[in-house]
């Protein structure tokens, strides 16, 4: 199963509302089968814009992300019974992945055009791309072709 | 119209002088270098530890490596950061500055500009202004003095 992130905008609300809507957020993760690993609390605070959610508009809210497992399959239904959620502002599910090896490339982006890799590369298919033209010099004392 | 003939014709002369002196240098230069080789090949040892021989050396002048901001620190942009992140954001308009601004390579830029767009829309940066709380935080480049010139 690979790891995803569930990240919640909540409506603010009062303490044990607010753990009731969390208990029924993961407990909906748990029933698809999910296994939860992390659950951040990132505080409440003013939204930095406006948020008009089911009808309400929002301008506060509590933050929190969710790390779980769950089957790819799943994951639709989760964000359709989210998206249901009237407590819920914002909900996104983003997949969790690992950061590949990167060597900076910045130098070879920084030296002048005709060194850099990418710009060989357009003048090659510019190259390319260069129809055949008739020489007017060729010898011959007709255009040979439709003109 | 004659005179201009004869200045041309003085001229020729002293060209055709010139270069015959060239010939004879050229000639004297490749009779001393054969002189030389004759005398120094029987000695093939004293030829490697001549002090005046060019030694093999790595280009001087060649520049040091260039790495951008990020990968020098080794950070992965994440989209929960949102302190690091508002500093690739303009003050002004709320815009992501580009990579003649920011001096990262294409790849980092793309993950920040990636990892701005989430938090945009999980409502933990503004999209149109900088947020208050990081208004003063030092600057990681000047939006002033861009690597290319741009029209804005
Ligand atoms: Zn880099």
């Amino acid at each position: 199963m690979p790891s995803y992130e569930l990240f919640l905008v909540l409506r603010q609300m009062s303490r044990p509302e607010l753990v009731s809507a969390l208990k029924r957020t993961a407990e909906s993760i748990l029933d698809k089968g999910g296994i939860i690993r992390r659950l951040q609390n990132l505080g409440s605070r003013a939204l930095p814009y406006k948020i008009s959610e089911q009808g309400l508009v929002h301008r506060e809210g509590t933050y929190f992300a969710i790390n779980f497992d769950a089957a790819p399959a799943k994951i639709s239904d989760l964000k359709e019974e989210f998206g249901r959620d009237v407590d819920i502002i914002r909900r996104n599910v983003y997949k969790m992945e690992e950061p590949e090896k990167y060597e900076c490339t910045l130098h070879e982006e920084m030296l002048p055009p005709a060194y850099r890799k990418d710009v060989q590369d357009m003048i090659e298919i510019a190259k390319r791309k260069q129809k055949p033209k008739y020489n007017y010099n060729s010898g011959l004392d007709y255009y040979p072709f439709q003109k | 119209m004659f005179k201009l003939t004869k200045v041309i014709a003085q001229n020729a002369s002293a060209l055709s002088g010139i270069s015959k002196n060239a010939r004879l240098l050229s000639t004297a230069a490749v009779r001393y270098s054969s002189s030389t080789a004759t005398t120094n090949s029987p000695s093939a040892n004293a030829i490697d530890s001549n002090p005046d021989e060019p030694i093999q050396i790595s280009n001087p002048f060649e520049k040091e490596r260039k790495v951008c901001i990020l990968c020098k620190h080794n950070i992965t942009p994440d989209y929960k950061n949102v302190k690091l992140l508002s500093q690739f954001q303009s003050p002004y308009t709320g815009r992501i500055y580009g990579r003649h601004i920011t001096g990262l390579c294409k790849q980092k830029q793309e993950d920040v500009e990636k990892a701005i767009r989430r938090a945009q829309h999980c409502a933990l940066m503004p999209t149109y202004h900088k947020d208050l709380e990081f208004l003063k935080d030092p600057k990681l480049f000047d939006p002033e003095k861009p690597i290319r010139p741009h029209k804005y």
